[in-house]
């Protein structure tokens, strides 16, 4: 199993130019440090207008800082938003391949919709339109990548023929994902050869099922791409110290203000009612979260908080259920104050990790590479 | 952290509130109700002085427009219509109702008394027509308070729909203190409709709001039929603190 560090990029009221600059370099800093530690992967949201919660709304931006300031981590979309509002597929296509050239072929790209009204109303998109576009979009792309010429007519967007340039940099393109928060999409990712991201906070045995029926639909998968992503990444908090008190107390306390802090957003589900949107997606899962009681340390199922010990019997079962990845989530609020983030990815680095025989670095991408 | 709700209650109560008989009235099974539902953005900069510091406003600032009109109930049939401010108790969305009118004089009194719903008489008008669905709110002195109306009617699953319980102030008759009392009624959908939704008139002041309360921008409009069941009250919270501080159960 591989371990990647995963950002919403949370910034706390009051918002002053210095407080949201501290934010973001304390989250390259983070991800520097991963690098040098082992961890495998960093990965970013694409999400608008989510006060507080995620100030991440230019993740190609973000995510280039991060190719710069390492060398071997693979930098992923988790996700890009394929909502012909949010982003022209042509302009998915060049930036991801600018990417992918600039950070040296260690581009991954995840593919998602928004599941907010935040985001949806405020690009005025139709929420019932998109998961059509979505599955529009992911057609396309691996085309656009790879056909030194590119036309299409279609039933979201449409273009003549062209050059879409450059092209990435991995052959024959960066391996493909797609978030998976609404009942179904890993069915979906499974159908189209593609990634399950799961952005999902499900207990083991949701999970195991999960994953279960997603290898067994994708062995007769239809690709969009031109190759399988067969791999399943789950998303969990991270807070770890060698003393058990102190990991349990501040990973409770990231685990309450993330949890508190997506509740305050407002759900597509919530305020459209529509077939699309068959579940609120993760914010009620969130929320159902905060209320597990979890075990004796107040600390729910399966969830990396508390002493290197607690969070390798987590992983490990993680790992049981089929997932290959896990990725991070350090910070909500900086209610964790970076040193600590720092030596919560050292301990784990140093206690937990070397019980993964890939914990490791692993520079190909799933099937694709140079 | 997220905002918090910023409304001067002692002030707001003297213009809206009802006194509440206690927290012990039996629950209301309410079949066939027709219910118009508008979900609309509001002004972000005044929604922090809408809803008490009990709850934090909804990103982005949104209100419900939900008129019901109950062809039966133990106290004949009425019509209500609520301005409810998108808000979280905590986690929980609620909705927090700024005022009901109501065209019944005793299911006014009744739903004070019992659940201490900040009721008013007036006139409620609901209606359907192929093309769209109309609500029209009016004042006992005749200003028309609320002009709403749900156009295109398209049927939908009861299942795509979804109803957050609501939460409104009330004096304790018990002990005369200010309380805010959270609603937990239940839906049996029989028949479920959406639409586009547009507001037509909206009096800001009519709703106890002075002219803080302004419709921006439409959601969605849903029209339902189904049975309603108003239920014992389960919860109260304190005004003058948060949610997460100042909740009490009151009913197993």
């Amino acid at each position: 199993m591989k371990f990647g560090i995963f950002y919403e990029i949370s910034v706390p009221r009051p918002w002053s130019a210095e407080r949201e600059k501290q934010v973001f370099d304390n989250c390259l800093e983070q991800v520097q440090l991963a690098d040098e530690l082992g961890f495998d992967s960093v990965w970013c949201v694409e999400h608008h207008f989510l006060e507080e919660y995620s100030h991440c709304s230019a993740p190609e931006i973000f995510l280039t800082a991060c190719a710069m300031k390492t060398k071997k981590m693979r930098v992923g979309h988790g996700i890009v938003i394929c909502v012909p509002e949010f982003n022209h597929p042509i302009k998915i296509a060049e930036r991801t391949a600018t990417m992918d050239i600039i950070s040296g072929g260690r581009l991954e790209v995840g593919t998602g919709r928004s599941a907010t009204w935040n985001e949806l109303g405020g690009f005025r998109a139709n929420p019932d339109e998109t998961k059509k576009t979505w599955d529009e979009f992911v057609r396309c792309l691996p085309k656009m990548w790879t056909q030194e010429r590119f036309g299409y007519q279609g039933r979201s967007w449409s273009m003549p023929v062209r050059a879409i340039i450059p092209k990435p940099y991995q052959k024959p393109h960066p391996p493909m994902w797609v978030a998976v928060t609404s009942p179904g999409t890993e069915i979906d990712a499974a159908e189209r050869g593609i990634g399950a991201l799961g952005i999902t906070f499900g207990t083991f045995k949701e999970q195991e099922e999960k994953v279960k029926v997603y290898h067994k639909i994708i062995k007769n998968c239809e690709p969009v791409g031109e190759f399988v992503n067969d791999k399943v990444s789950t998303v969990n908090f991270l807070f770890t110290h060698e003393d058990t008190e102190i990991g349990n107390k501040v990973g409770r306390r990231l685990l309450g203000t993330f949890n508190f802090l997506a509740a305050q957003l407002s759900a597509a589900r919530e305020l459209y009612p529509t077939k699309s949107y068959p579940s609120a997606g993760l914010l009620p899962a969130l929320r159902e979260q905060a209320s597990n009681p979890g075990d004796e340390a107040g600390v729910p199922e399966g969830i990396a908080i508390g002493d290197p010990e607690r969070v390798l019997r987590a992983c490990k079962k993680w790992e049981e259920c089929g997932v290959d990845r896990v990725n991070f989530l350090l910070n909500a609020l900086e209610t964790v104050p970076q040193e600590q983030v720092l030596n919560s990815l050292r301990v784990f680095a140093k206690y937990v990790m070397p019980h993964f025989k890939e914990g490791g670095v692993q520079a190909a991408a799933a099937g694709g590479g140079r | 952290m997220p905002l918090s709700g910023r409304m001067d209650v002692e002030a707001y109560a003297a213009r809206v509130a009802r006194e509440i008989n206690g927290f012990k009235t039996d629950a209301w099974t309410l079949p066939k109700a027709q219910i118009l539902n508008l979900h609309y953005e509001i002004d972000n900069d005044t929604i922090s002085d809408l809803v008490p510091v009990t709850l934090h406003p909804s990103i982005p600032a949104w209100a419900v427009f939900h008129v019901t009109h109950y062809p039966e109930s133990p106290v004949g049939p009425f019509s209500i219509a609520e301005v409810r401010i998108g808000s979280r108790a905590g986690v929980r969305p609620r909705g927090f109702v700024l005022r009901a009118y109501v065209d019944n004089d005793k299911a006014a009194s009744e739903l004070a008394a019992r659940w201490g719903y900040p009721t008013v008489v007036g006139k409620v008008y609901l209606r359907g027509f192929h093309d769209r669905v109309v609500a029209r709110v009016t004042t006992s002195d005749g200003k028309n308070a609320l002009e709403m109306e749900m156009i295109d009617r398209e049927a939908i699953a009861g299942s795509d729909i979804q109803y957050n319980s609501s939460m409104h102030l009330a004096r304790n008759r018990e002990d005369g203190k200010l309380v805010v009392v959270q609603l937990d009624p239940t839906w049996t959908f029989h028949k479920v409709e959406r639409g586009k939704a547009h507001i037509v008139a909206l009096d800001s002041e009519a709703w106890g709001a002075g002219k803080l309360l302004r419709a921006d921008y439409p959601i969605s409009a849903t029209f339902a039929t189904c049975d309603v069941t108003l239920t014992k009250i389960r919860y109260v919270c304190d005004p003058t603190v948060d949610a997460f501080k100042g909740t009490t159960a009151v009913a197993a």
